[in-house]
């Protein structure tokens, strides 16, 4: 899972894996889930959570968005979902969040990533998150630099991703990468090595 | 008298549709001292009458306009020991509202949520409504608000006339695209008004 | 206020719920993921006119760095700070309750709020937790009663000192404060010293590293 900041973009992968350890199960698992018109959050880690967090999610949000009358930034999605992960700081759930949005008034890019109970990390240039982290780190590094526009930011992501998870055994069997611009959001499923 | 026969307990309407313990409160609220709000174009006054009981008060421990946020205050007519739970109330949930979305809270959330807890006195049992009537203002997106809140819970926002108690009196001075110097003098005028009429 | 009636506050305080299922998880060979925490050097000294706060800028996970660039020392009040080491979200959350705690006692209470106080509040909170709650603090302010500086361990103990250091790193930067502090010393002597002390931690320790953050708490100011 890797998200990263562009120029008036951003950008959001995941690979496509659902797998009991070293058994894969399917290869059309959905991480990423759209929260908003430019807002999507991606949650690797354990299945069940995955699931379970984005309902609980997407219902906050919608009860926010309907009792304030307005769009949820991504800052405040982000503030929320720390805070419903650290109540459950003794008994987390096992979900490393990735959330990437443009805001919805100023159309800024936003990246952010946290830990299982809620610390949030800031960074402007990139974020990672689930079992190929070590290796996006490295790749991210390498490959990002300030100021992408949309194609090229999507050329980069998708080479940080393809190339980290296929060092990675319990990552990988497809991958989908999501760049969200003001006007348009762009969905693509790429091709790679099914092994 | 047939409208006691209705009043035993707050969770019955009388026979013409009112609940009258929430007559009884606006009431009390009119017993209270006048309190006055009034929206400018680059601002928002409220102003209330700082007179007491007696002269042996030591008038700066009576707190009657009060902060709720940095950008949120909040007064009242009616019975100040109500207010003092109100207050306490909404300072509680501004923080919490801070704490969960790292936010401050907007004006229009904070008069929501006040305006249920007084609307949750008139419905619950074993307890009754709040005495008192609130003004509440605050800044938003580079706008100033203003709004009134009812003892029912009902929720007023403020826009043409300046808003108090004393609407009438308030509206003889009150003009359109007042300046915040202009505002602070009209509420200042009203209540002088109010007060001499009384 | 939370009621059937005004359902709109959900349930303060941490949930359990999930706990039992983790145990089990865990005992099946699950393998689960770290938490962030903070491997810091922060320190903290008084000087002639107020505090000096120091921290590094690294949160780690494991040994893979998270965050190259991110915030120890967290806001309390005007007139207080607090460095923070551990678990990231703990450090990161209890300062943000207490900050929130604060600053309704200022509200109730009219008045600048003391440091002794969030002290209180802050080890209370800690102890209530055990030591659960992995929160290392440096915290430092400046109130009626002039400037003050405590550590508050995760446990909920504290100590009232003129010069401390907490973290991984806090050895190497308490080396530093041994040999160069003095008391009433001058502001810029002050955060040179400061600077220094983490220098060391980043230096020294593995856990520490990046940048160096700096507050200084004045009597009516204060510099991050």
């Amino acid at each position: 899972m890797v998200a990263m900041k562009g120029e008036n973009c951003v950008s959001i992968a995941a690979d496509r894996r659902f797998g009991i350890q070293a058994q894969t199960i399917a290869t059309d698992f959905q991480k990423i889930f759209q929260m908003g018109p430019h807002l999507y959050v991606g949650l690797p880690g354990l299945a069940t959570d995955t699931q379970t967090v984005m309902e609980k999610l997407r219902f906050r949000k919608n009860l926010y968005e309907l009792k304030e009358n307005r769009m949820m930034s991504p800052k405040v999605f982000s503030a929320m979902l720390s805070n419903m992960l650290y109540e459950k700081r003794f008994g987390p759930f096992f979900v490393e969040p990735v959330v990437a949005g443009l805001d919805p008034k100023t159309h800024e890019p936003f990246i952010c990533n946290m830990d299982l109970i809620g610390c949030i990390n800031l960074p402007n240039d990139f974020v990672v998150g689930g079992t190929a982290s070590a290796q996006l780190y490295g790749m991210c590094e390498a490959l990002w630099e300030p100021n992408l526009g949309p194609d090229d930011l999507f050329e980069t992501t998708s080479q940080a991703l393809l190339n980290a998870f296929d060092r990675d055994a319990i990552s990988g069997w497809g991958a989908t990468v999501y760049i969200i611009e003001k006007d348009k959001v762009t969905i693509r499923n790429l091709k790679t090595r099914m092994d | 008298m047939s409208t006691e026969r209705y009043s035993f307990s707050l969770t019955t309407f009388s026979p013409s549709g009112k609940l009258v313990q929430i007559e009884y409160a606006l009431a009390a609220v009119a017993a209270g001292a006048p309190s006055v709000g009034i929206k400018a174009s680059n601002g928002v006054v409220i102003a209330t009458e700082n007179k007491h009981k007696s002269i042996l008060y030591d008038e700066h421990s009576v707190h009657k306009v009060e902060m709720i946020t940095k950008h949120i205050g909040m007064i009242y007519s009616g019975m100040g020991p109500d207010y003092r739970l109100l207050v306490k109330q909404a300072r509680k949930m501004a923080q919490q509202y801070y704490l969960v979305y790292q936010e401050p809270i907007p004006t229009v959330q904070l008069v929501q949520r006040v305006a249920a807890v007084m609307q949750e006195y008139t419905q619950s049992g074993g307890v009754r409504p709040f005495g008192v009537s609130l003004l509440i203002c605050g800044w938003d997106n580079d706008r100033p608000y203003l709004f009134q809140c009812d003892p029912s819970g009902r929720i007023s926002l403020g826009r043409q006339p300046p808003w108090a108690r004393i609407t009438l009196t308030g509206r003889r001075f009150w003009k359109r695209d007042l300046e915040l110097d202009d505002a602070v003098h009209t509420a200042i005028l009203t209540l002088k008004k109010v007060l001499r009429g009384k | 206020m939370s009621s059937v009636l005004c359902p709109e506050i959900p349930a303060s305080g941490f949930s359990f719920e999930n706990c039992r299922r983790n145990t089990l998880l865990e005992t099946k060979g699950f393998a689960v993921p770290k938490a962030t925490k903070t491997g810091t050097t922060i320190v903290g000294i008084t000087y002639k006119d107020g505090v000096i706060l120091g921290a590094d800028t690294r949160a780690t996970e494991d040994t893979t760095v998270a965050d190259k660039n991110c915030e120890k020392i967290h806001y309390l009040a005007p007139n207080m700070y607090c460095c923070g080491a551990g678990t990231a979200a703990d450090t990161e959350m209890t300062t943000q309750m207490i900050s929130s705690q604060l600053e309704l006692h200022k509200l109730y209470t009219n008045r600048v709020c003391r440091v002794a106080t969030a002290n209180q509040m802050l080890k209370q909170y800690l102890f209530r937790y055990q030591g659960y709650i992995g929160a290392a603090l440096i915290l430092g302010g400046v109130d009626v009663d002039g400037p003050h500086l405590y550590q508050i361990y995760p446990h909920g103990s504290s100590d009232q000192l003129p010069y401390v250091t907490m973290g991984s790193g806090s050895l190497a930067a308490m080396a530093v404060f041994e040999a160069g502090w003095k008391r009433d010393l001058e502001e810029e002597d002050g955060i040179k010293l400061v600077r220094d002390a983490i220098a060391a931690g980043v230096f020294n320790d593995l856990g520490s590293g990046s940048n160096i953050d700096v507050c200084i708490i004045r009597k009516g100011s204060t510099d991050l």
